[in-house]
């Protein structure tokens, strides 16, 4: 009876383990398996198994592109969050001022950006802000006379155009959590504050910030994470299939796309898949473990 | 009741999680273009079991324009009548990953399929197709341009039967050209230059400067090349740079370069000319602009040689297993897809310029300008390259042009960086 009691939870999971087996742990290990084969496209159904070659191989292009690479995402992950954070943090802060009239509906306007497909943004901001003949951007240069410019085609401004976009597409989640946190701390306590003769920026340091931390910890290292692997922004706007724009701006998930991801060489591309996945699974568990001790 | 309730449940998620991996019968989705009475195609698998006075279904895939496979499948269908045998067209997107899926997969892949050349020899070294030479003689396809037949053949077997080619065009505004066309490229250069005013937003002549296909006129011309056939890039062989360099001039001319720019320009009649497919004409009409078309094979280059572009051509190939079981139904689909009314019917209501020379005896054929620029242009059109290393060297190429158009780096320099990624990527497929 005890032992069928204990196999009961057992037998209720089995749905659940089945389903998890076939969609999540199935495509790692047979992606697992594949990189140790010489699978492609001169070898399709007679590869054979050739050891750890495809990892050499894979790390062997540990080049000087790919430690640019991750100089480019250490930048694009640190001004990104920088930005995104303290702008988001005033803009809530703004959008919570008292005798602000019209507040929700500024909310569910700055939600828009969120509530649109990133495929989509990412291809208006594109072919309406930064194209050089009809964007935007170059017609607001023109009002003032200013010559065109083509803001895709050098690295460093298709990078400040990558991080705008990036911003846009990213700032409502942060705003909003900012927004939740915000009206989660006590009124009294400003009101104390003010009382004792404390002004905006103290009231800010020492009741705000402190207040809100702990929920926006966890959104912070979220973000941090998505930034740190972004790739659509950077892919479509600069590298896509027929309309490259001239920028050679690469992140880590850009790099390993551009290198392993177009020879047709499964067993090569599976091996820097699993080095991907193992350094993805590694920042998980720091940053999961960085969320704990805040916790 | 809970428990009953919970085993139903639990029972229909597992029945329903492996559903998805049982066999495919009958996959005639609504895509399916065709006039099939006989929807499964695995019933179809030994055509001597086909009872008598049901057509036999011969599935093609493609990832090209219904309407165009419409007008094949309709003419194809209407010669096989009395042969019952018909054939079925259904669309799949990223038809390279299907076939590299389900090309030996006799139940649920097709028994043929119709794309562009330039994926042939990938097929072919998946070792998933027949030689279209064990089908049918080369004397049933002795009136297809020899071009045509090039690119179906990866080394020396033909594996596919085209049926129509597209290269790219000269496509100007009767309204806003003065004047006439230059015969040369220094002379469509002058007049660029008298008639551009990039601030203002006008052009005279606009082209994907640095896409590589739409620069192939030139580095052909100039006698260099992208990959040859021996899979060796070209991106730093001196006369591909100095039709890079040549290039460059009209770049600096042409806007941005990207489809989509140059094309609403042109359509806004911001452009005069455009060097662009027959894919353009549809979206040209509906602006209602009065265009005329030259071959790109009448400019000459400064040393001499046409401007020499790429031409796709689009055919069928047919997968091994159809070769096998259904040999009689797919000869006879091939020997239809020959007939010179494929191709009259192909120009006449989808524009498309047929690979059978026959087709041009029709005099629809012949008053239409386009298709018969595009015959034109067929003398010094060369076959994009079928090779597999050809998918691996349009990032490196574009690139090399992105890197020296747009952001205006050394030529020599980026032609030696980007050979070197060539070599990479043809070194990592293997």
């Amino acid at each position: 009876m005890r032992s069928k009691r204990k196999a009961a939870p057992w037998l209720h999971m089995i749905p659940a383990f089945l389903l998890i087996g076939a969609i999540i742990i199935f495509p790692i290990v047979y992606t697992a398996y594949i990189s140790f084969t010489n699978m492609n496209l001169f070898h399709w159904d007679d590869y054979s198994f050739i050891g750890l070659n495809n990892y050499v191989r894979a790390l062997f292009k540990v080049d000087t592109g790919f430690l640019s690479a991750i100089g480019v995402t250490l930048i694009w992950t640190v001004l990104n969050m920088g930005i995104q954070v303290a702008l988001a943090f005033f803009i809530a802060l703004g959008l919570n001022a008292r005798g602000l009239k019209l507040a929700r509906f500024y909310k569910t306007l700055l939600m828009f950006p969120w509530a649109m497909p990133a495929y989509v943004s990412i291809l208006l901001w594109k072919v309406g802000i930064y194209n050089s003949e009809f964007g935007l951007a170059n017609k607001l240069l023109g009002l003032f006379g200013i010559d065109k410019i083509n803001y895709l085609s050098r690295n460093v401004p298709a990078f400040i155009s990558c991080m705008v976009l990036n911003l846009w597409m990213a700032l409502p989640f942060m705003i909003m959590t900012f927004d939740g946190a915000l009206q989660s701390i006590d009124k009294s306590y400003y009101e104390s504050a003010k009382m004792d003769g404390a002004g905006f920026w103290v009231s800010t340091l020492k009741i705000t910030v402190p207040g809100v931390r702990p929920v926006m910890t966890p959104a912070v290292i979220m973000t941090t994470f998505t930034t740190f692997k972004q790739f659509d922004i950077i892919y479509l706007l600069t590298q896509q299939k027929g309309s490259l724009s001239g920028a050679t701006l690469q992140t880590v998930i850009t790099y390993a796309h551009q290198n392993a991801f177009v020879s047709n060489n499964y067993g090569l591309s599976a091996a820097v898949s699993m080095i991907i996945f193992v350094l993805i699974i590694a920042f998980s568990l720091f940053m999961n473990r960085g969320l704990k001790e805040e916790a | 009741m809970k428990r009953i309730l919970s085993g139903i449940l639990c029972g229909a998620l597992i029945t329903g999680l492996f559903g998805g991996c049982g066999g495919e019968t009958g996959n005639v989705g609504a895509n399916a273009v065709g006039t099939a009475k006989n929807e499964s195609a695995a019933d179809t698998a030994e055509e001597e079991t086909q009872p008598k006075g049901e057509a036999q279904v011969i599935r093609i895939w493609h990832d090209g324009d219904e309407a165009i496979m419409e007008t094949i499948a309709e003419e194809v269908n209407s010669i096989l009548e009395d042969d019952m045998v018909s054939v079925q067209f259904e669309k799949k997107t990223g038809l390279t990953d299907q076939l590299q899926l389900y090309g030996t997969d006799e139940v649920n892949g097709p028994d043929m399929y119709f794309y562009a050349h330039d994926s042939l020899g990938t097929f072919a070294e998946l070792g998933i197709l027949a030689p279209i030479t064990d089908l049918i003689t080369e004397k049933d396809e002795g009136y297809l341009l020899p071009m045509t037949v090039e690119a179906g053949t990866y080394q020396g077997i033909q594996y596919m039967l085209p049926v129509y080619y597209e290269t790219l065009l000269f496509i100007y505004n009767q309204d806003l050209w003065e004047g006439e066309i230059p015969d040369t490229t220094d002379g469509l250069y002058d007049y660029m230059t008298a008639h551009t005013d990039t601030e203002a937003g006008t052009y005279a002549v606009l082209n994907q400067h640095s896409t590589a296909y739409n620069v192939a006129p030139f580095i052909n011309g100039f006698g260099g090349y992208i990959i040859n056939e021996n899979a060796k890039p070209g991106l730093n062989d001196a006369a591909t740079i100095e039709a890079i360099t040549y290039n460059q001039k009209f770049a600096a001319l042409q806007a941005d370069g990207d489809y989509n720019t140059i094309n609403t320009l042109f359509l806004e009649q911001k452009a005069a000319a455009i060097i662009g497919g027959p894919w353009l004409i549809s979206g040209i009409n509906e602006a209602g602009i009065r265009y005329g078309i030259k071959s790109l094979s009448e400019f000459t280059l400064p040393n001499g040689e046409k401007l020499a572009p790429y031409s796709g051509i689009q055919g069928v190939g047919v997968l091994k297993y159809a070769a096998e079981n259904k040999k009689d139904a797919v000869s006879k689909v091939l020997l239809a897809l020959c007939d010179e009314s494929v191709g009259v019917a192909l120009a006449q209501k989808a524009n498309c310029a047929p690979a059978n020379q026959q087709s041009y005896a029709d005099t629809d054929v012949v008053d239409n300008e386009m298709i018969m620029a595009m015959r034109e242009t067929a003398e010094t059109a060369q076959p994009m390259p079928n090779i597999p290393e050809m998918s691996v060297m349009w990032g490196p190429t574009e690139s090399l042009l992105a890197a020296v158009n747009k952001s205006g780096e050394d030529v020599q320099t980026a032609a030696e960086t980007y050979q070197k990624e060539a070599e990479t990527a043809i070194a990592d497929m293997h």
